[in-house]
């Protein structure tokens, strides 16, 4: 098996001098992971700014501020008092959410039941957090006009009076007030309509969906560089060092096994690179990482062997480089490498689980969020050596059989 | 130490009755030949007339239809590995790795026949030397100039000291200097004691480095021999060019008429409307007559030239047709 070696050592020096295949095959992954993990793996929650307006300054505009300030509305929206101009501006700008402005007047509008316009202006470029702020005015102003409903003969006594309040004025309406709160807190609390919370079944804790990921970015970098790699029995057709090889005395076979093993080292370091990422990132323990690359590393020779069997049954390299990449999509999508399986309805899963890839990914996936390392089963692992035995058979028979000779 | 046999005998090189069909085309047809030690064997012959199918049925690219060919002793089917061991084959294309330096191609190609250790990195070393490029050794080859690639591919067809080597056309594609270069390795390769057989279409090639030849067209050996048995064939006669304009019939006829008129050993090579190329003795002496004859047809002359025979001229006798065509 010495050959085997040498043509190993000779595939890795080639591909030290093609650092920018491998930088290729490295980014396309990482960058669809970074950006799919930024978008599902993040905590952080959005956070608006409404710039408030007050041209009233009473107690009923101050109560509206803090409306937006309380509670869990506080944690999305911060509210900051400014000046019409500098708000105007600062929306306009793409800086704040929204601007609200509580007009002079406002209250003693409210309280006389006299039309009043509050005015409020959303920043285009944002959707969800606008939204919000309208909601809560919308809201704040229907519960103004219910409190006039329930508590207008109140409201005219308190507004109609010119000198303060004696203390039984006082009284009378806090009675009149609480008498009217009895009345209907039977209707309100609790509400008429009953709802019967019903838990729903206990479902087994599911990993985070940016884990669930991780596996099918990691093997769209396997099969981009398995790919690549399989060209390489073209690019050696083409150089005429295959036919040269056929003059020697050195076997076809060993040559295959140091070319396989040098594709299990080069895919081994591509998908080991986005592997440790990954557990840095997700926090998976180390004691993981080497079943899984070795699994990858044995997924990366099988899919280079087919790649590489595939490839060699087209006349011509272009053709051969076409269709194989033709064959790289559809398998990445089908493979889980776009949606993880695990989220993907039961049949289409199930369908995603036969593509060559799906089955790595998908064993991939249990081994990183099993509880222990060595989590894939024995039969997974023996139908992957198989697979890879069987493509890179064919290789052999396709070497033999006339590519290397042509 | 190179795995090639310890050779006694002097053939080194054999092949009989060679054939290879495809389908119903006989690229090679009943070919038989033999190559010495220490010799140099051309094989010469248009392009396409089967020079390289022939190559690679010895060297083991491709089956033989029927017959045989022996390298070394060793039947190049039945005991395919022996026999390549002992072979060293420089394929017209180049055959490189482009982005693996100039050292690692040499010891990749050495490991290839077998060698290791030591004796590989002697071996390297002395054939850097040999092809000159002992200081762009750690170069990529895709940097290197054409010549210094054909040099290259010769030295890895080379590194495992085989006992016979088969070169095909090597010279095709090469500049003056690298053609040079490379014709005294091949000498240097011939006086060490190597057996090599070297194709081409270039007859000054062979007439310059063969020791002996055989001259192939469509697939069979019209002429094989020493270059001198080869030129002996043509005797002491000219080779004369006549271009102009020359109507075909009467100009055969009138030709025919001057051989008839007692001028024996003249010969028609060639005839187009615009050339004719005749052989003969003396032929200075009989140029009045031939272009009384060719004016007679209605033909003219308007370039005369007269050369020595040579194998281009030979090959012209045989087939009738150009070598380079």
């Amino acid at each position: 098996m010495s050959f085997a070696l040498t043509s190993f050592k000779k595939d890795i020096a080639r591909w030290r001098q093609d650092y920018m295949a491998t930088l290729i095959w490295l980014a396309i992954p990482l960058l669809t992971g970074g950006l799919i993990t930024t978008l599902m793996g993040s905590d952080v929650k959005p956070h608006g700014t409404l710039l408030l307006v007050d041209e009233d300054q009473t107690f009923l505009s101050e109560l509206i501020v803090g409306a937006y300030s309380a509670g869990e509305l506080g944690e999305l929206i911060s509210v900051e008092k400014t000046d019409f101009d500098a708000g105007f501006q600062r929306v306009n700008d793409g800086e704040a959410s929204g601007l609200l402005v509580i007009p002079e007047g406002f209250a003693q509008a409210f309280l006389e039941s006299e039309p009043v316009t509050l005015t409020l202006r959303t920043n285009p470029s944002q959707t969800i957090l606008p939204g919000i702020i309208t909601n809560v005015t919308e809201i704040l102003l229907d519960a103004g006009f219910y409190a006039h409903q329930l508590f207008g003969d109140e409201i005219e006594i308190i507004t109609s009076m010119t000198d303060d309040p004696s203390d039984a004025q006082v009284a009378a309406i806090a009675v009149a007030i609480q008498n009217k709160m009895e009345s209907v807190a039977p209707k309100l609390f609790p509400p008429v309509i009953e709802i019967e919370i019903i838990e729903p079944p206990a479902q087994e804790p599911r990993p985070p969906l940016a884990l669930l990921f991780m596996p099918g970015i990691i093997l769209m970098a396997v099969v981009f560089s398995a790919n690549g790699l399989a060209g390489d029995f073209w690019r050696e057709r083409e150089q005429g060092t295959l036919r040269r090889l056929v003059f020697t005395s050195a076997r076809m076979g060993e040559f295959l096994v140091g070319k396989a093993l040098a594709a299990a080292v080069i895919i081994g370091f591509v998908g080991g690179f986005t592997l440790v990422l990954g557990f840095l990132y997700h926090g998976i323990s180390f004691a993981k990482l080497p079943s899984s690359l070795v699994w990858i590393a044995l997924s990366g020779i099988a899919l280079f062997a087919w790649f590489g069997a595939l490839q060699m049954l087209f006349s011509n390299q272009k053709t051969a480089s076409i269709i194989s990449m033709m064959l790289v999509f559809p398998l990445l999508m089908a493979g889980g490498s776009f949606f993880p399986l695990a989220i993907l309805p039961g049949w289409i899963a199930a369908i995603g689980r036969i593509a060559p890839n799906g089955f790595m990914a998908h064993n991939l996936t249990l081994e990183i969020t099993a509880p222990g390392p060595w989590s894939i089963s024995l039969l997974s692992w023996f139908t992957l050596i198989v697979a890879a035995a069987i493509g890179l058979s064919i290789c052999a028979w396709r070497l033999r059989a006339g590519f290397a000779r042509t | 130490m190179p795995q090639s046999d310890t050779v006694l005998f002097t053939t080194m090189l054999t092949v009989k009755e060679l054939s290879k069909n495809y389908g119903d085309f006989v690229a090679v047809d009943r070919i038989s030949f033999s190559a010495d030690k220490g010799s140099v064997f051309g094989l010469l012959g248009p392009n396409g007339a089967g020079k390289s199918t022939a190559i690679n049925c010895i060297a083991g690219l491709l089956k033989p239809t029927s017959g045989h060919a022996t390298v070394a002793g060793h039947d190049v089917v039945s005991d395919g590995k022996a026999a390549r061991r002992n072979l060293g084959v420089v394929p017209q294309e180049l055959a490189l790795y482009e982005d693996l330096p100039a050292i690692e191609n040499l010891r990749y190609w050495g490991k290839a026949y077998g060698l290791g250790g030591q004796a590989l990195e002697d071996r390297v070393t002395q054939v850097l030397e040999y092809i000159g490029l002992n200081d762009r050794a750690k170069d990529m080859p895709k940097e290197f100039s054409g010549g210094m690639k054909r040099r290259l591919n010769f030295g890895c067809g080379i590194v495992h000291k085989p006992p016979v080597i088969l070169l095909d056309e090597p010279t095709v594609g090469v500049d003056p200097q690298s053609r040079a270069r490379l014709f005294d390795m091949v000498e240097a390769e011939r006086d060490a004691g190597a057996c090599i057989v070297y194709t081409t279409h270039y007859m000054e090639e062979a007439e310059r480095l063969c020791d002996s030849l055989a001259i192939i067209d469509h697939g069979k050996l019209i002429a094989q021999g020493s270059v001198d048995e080869l030129r002996a064939k043509l005797g002491a006669r000219d080779v004369l060019q006549l271009s102009g304009h020359f109507p075909v019939e009467p100009t055969k006829q009138a030709i025919s008429a001057l051989i008839e008129r007692g001028n024996a050993d003249l010969e028609f090579l060639a005839q187009e409307e615009d050339s004719i190329t005749l052989t003969l003795s003396n032929a200075s002496q009989h140029l009045p007559a031939i272009f009384e004859a060719v004016s007679g047809t209605g033909g003219s002359v308007s370039e005369t030239s007269l050369r020595s025979p040579n194998l281009e001229t030979l090959f012209l006798l045989l087939t009738g047709t150009e070598l380079r065509e």
